[in-house]
């Protein structure tokens, strides 16, 4: 690859270069005219130059009580997380050491769950929630959001335990620990970096949900995506440039993400592919 | 590892499955087949009015004992399934004994049914469509970007990966946002095209609209199929490729017969998981068109039960749904199901 000719440079970079641009267009441009007034975020001729302007932010997170719609994300992520990552490790794990023929059709089964689309399962999710009276809670949305995570997780983990030496856990088991012990003491702390790459994925689930959230929850309880909703249908023009501000208030923290846990990102999505 | 203890450790992710997995599965089902309605009574109602005692009659919803309404539950077969395929729209559900359908046809009862029937149809042609031409673009663009990085400039990969991951991870709903906002009318792109002429309304008519859900598909999937085949080209055994340039072979050649063999099990890897989300396409429909020129079967499951408010025939919809991902995804669970045998 040393030897490459100066046009093919230019058609890699060029095409690069194109991409990047085709990437990040949607959202560099949203967050340009979050920033200004209906009229110069849509106007005719369009203007690349424009007032500034916060009040599309002052109304959504102060007026609105978006940041009641930022707390709700944060609890229902970080419950979703927690959760997701205890039940999945668990069994995770024990897909990872277990020869038996059960753990093989387990994971058939998760197989065929993780392909199941959301929306199938709401008619029922309404039925029972209503008459258990629970829909609209903060947890029925998390455990709904840990269980749909569950098939994901749990094939996400057991692909990092398989590569932990049976040795390890053979070895404490030996020296007197319960299985358990065994599992706490010595396999999760080798465990740590599987465990942050699976959590983030199930963080992007849970936070990015937007189905679930807006079908099972309402008004004060709606999680960010939930609550701008409204704005896909927005008639008015200032709820528009509201949802303009919310859509980008949304993807802030997923761009910190990124750039903090780039590694672990790409870890993730290349461990699936590799072990299938 | 013992059978009781893989028990106790998978027994909490099982249970949890199981109740909110599973078990809602065989309701659908159970649901898809029933139907339930207000039970109505006809009263007398008086009234005094100046001008004398007026007497009307009316239906008004049974109350029980604690006030609440009552419902009268019965079995329905497969009316609804009927319904959501549009094999016979005047229903019987409402309208008492199934009228005989080449009757009402007759009658010229068809103008509604012409709207209402197929609606499965509609949204499983779309969903296939959007999924069977996202994924060639998803692969080949894909494939491009992996290769671009891989022979750039080092440096450059990890800001390049960086970025290019963002629509990936972007919640979909605000890309989808983004998207429309970007071609809407006085939005950017009808602004650059109107350079060059053309002038599109992007959301009003059914085959633009159509393209962006299409066009955003691609846009959200191809980080992932690069990620994954960048990862893929760096294990290329590259004593192959050099035997390969000793032997003559052009870069086309080598990556032919070198590349592509090996990448192989990627590919598959990712057919499938495009397809497991594309059959699930649901953001962009309800952004991009709000159902009006086109839906997908998840979009419908969701309408009909939150705009027309009926759990039963929503069911029926996502039992359909459900069938159709099985046929879509038993040549590939087949696979996996052959490799993990052996794997386990």
């Amino acid at each position: 690859m040393n030897k490459k000719s100066v046009p093919l440079s230019v058609l890699i970079y060029g095409g690069l270069a194109f991409w990047l641009v085709i990437a990040s267009l949607p959202i560099v441009w949203t967050a340009v005219i979050s920033f200004r007034q209906y009229i110069d975020a849509f106007s005719s001729p369009l203007k690349w130059v424009a007032p500034f302007t916060m009040e599309n932010y002052s109304r959504l997170w102060i007026d609105k009580g978006f940041y009641r719609n930022f707390l709700n994300t944060a609890l229902v992520t970080v419950f979703t997380v927690t959760i997701s990552l205890t039940v999945g490790c668990l069994a995770g794990y024990a897909l990872s050491r277990y020869r038996g023929s059960m753990g093989f059709w387990l994971l058939m089964i998760a197989l065929m769950f993780r392909a199941i689309p959301h929306s199938s399962l709401l008619p029922s999710f309404f039925t029972i929630f209503d008459a258990l009276g629970i829909r609209n809670t903060y947890f029925t949305l998390i455990f709904v959001l840990v269980a749909i995570n569950q098939p994901f997780t749990i094939w996400m983990l057991r692909s990092f335990f398989v590569n932990i030496p049976n040795e390890l856990d053979e070895a404490a088991l030996v020296d007197g620990c319960t299985r358990f012990q065994a599992f706490r003491r010595v396999i999760i702390p080798v465990m740590w970096p599987g465990v942050v790459t699976t959590g983030l994925f199930s963080f992007l689930l849970a936070y990015n949900d937007f189905l679930l959230s807006s079908a099972l929850t309402n008004a004060e309880k709606m999680t960010m995506p939930a609550a701008i909703a409204n704005s896909i249908t927005a008639e008015s023009e200032a709820l528009l440039m509201q949802g303009v501000a919310g859509a980008v208030s949304i993807t802030i923290p997923l761009i910190i993400l990124v750039i903090i846990f780039q590694k672990q990102i790409v870890g993730g999505l290349t461990q699936g592919a590799v072990k299938g | 590892m013992k059978t009781k203890s893989f028990l106790q450790f998978v027994g909490p992710s099982v249970v949890m499955m199981m109740l909110l997995l599973a078990a809602p599965l065989v309701i659908t089902f159970y649901l898809s087949v029933r139907n339930c309605a207000m039970e109505m009574e006809t009263v007398k109602v008086e009234e005094s009015t100046p001008f004398g005692l007026k007497e009307t009659i009316t239906q008004r919803a049974k109350l029980d004992a604690s006030g609440k309404a009552v419902q009268s539950c019965k079995f329905v077969g497969l009316d609804y399934y009927r319904k959501v395929l549009g094999l016979d729209d005047a229903s019987p559900l409402q309208d008492g004994p199934p009228p005989d359908s080449t009757a009402s046809a007759a009658k010229g009862i068809p103008a509604v049914s012409e709207k209402a029937g197929n609606e499965f149809l509609g949204a499983l042609r779309f969903t296939l469509v959007y999924t069977f031409v996202t994924l060639p673009f998803v692969l080949v663009i894909g494939f491009l970007l992996a290769l671009g990085v891989n022979s750039a400039n080092p440096k450059l990969k990890g800001a390049f990966i960086t970025a290019s991951l963002l629509p990936f991870i972007i919640t979909p709903v605000v890309a989808a946002l983004s998207i429309k906002w970007l071609f809407r009318d006085n939005g950017l792109v009808p602004y650059l095209l109107s350079f060059l002429d053309i002038q599109v309304f992007w959301m009003a008519q059914a085959w633009s609209a159509r393209m962006l859900i299409i066009v955003y598909g691609i846009w959200h999937v191809v980080p992932f199929a690069f990620i994954v085949l960048y990862a893929g080209l760096q294990g290329v055994p590259q004593d192959a490729l050099e035997a390969a340039t000793i032997d003559g072979a052009t870069r086309w050649q080598k990556l032919r017969y070198v590349t592509l063999p090996h990448l192989a099990p990627l590919i598959v890897f990712i057919t499938l998981i495009h397809m497991m989300d594309a059959y699930r396409v649901f953001e962009p429909v309800i952004v991009l068109t709000q159902g009006a020129f086109t839906t997908s079967v998840q979009y419908l499951t969701y309408h009909i039960l939150l705009q027309e408010n009926n759990p039963f025939k929503a069911s029926a919809a996502a039992v359909l749904t459900l069938i159709g991902i099985v046929f879509l995804l038993i040549p590939l669970l087949v696979k996996t199901w052959r490799e993990q045998k052996k794997g386990v």
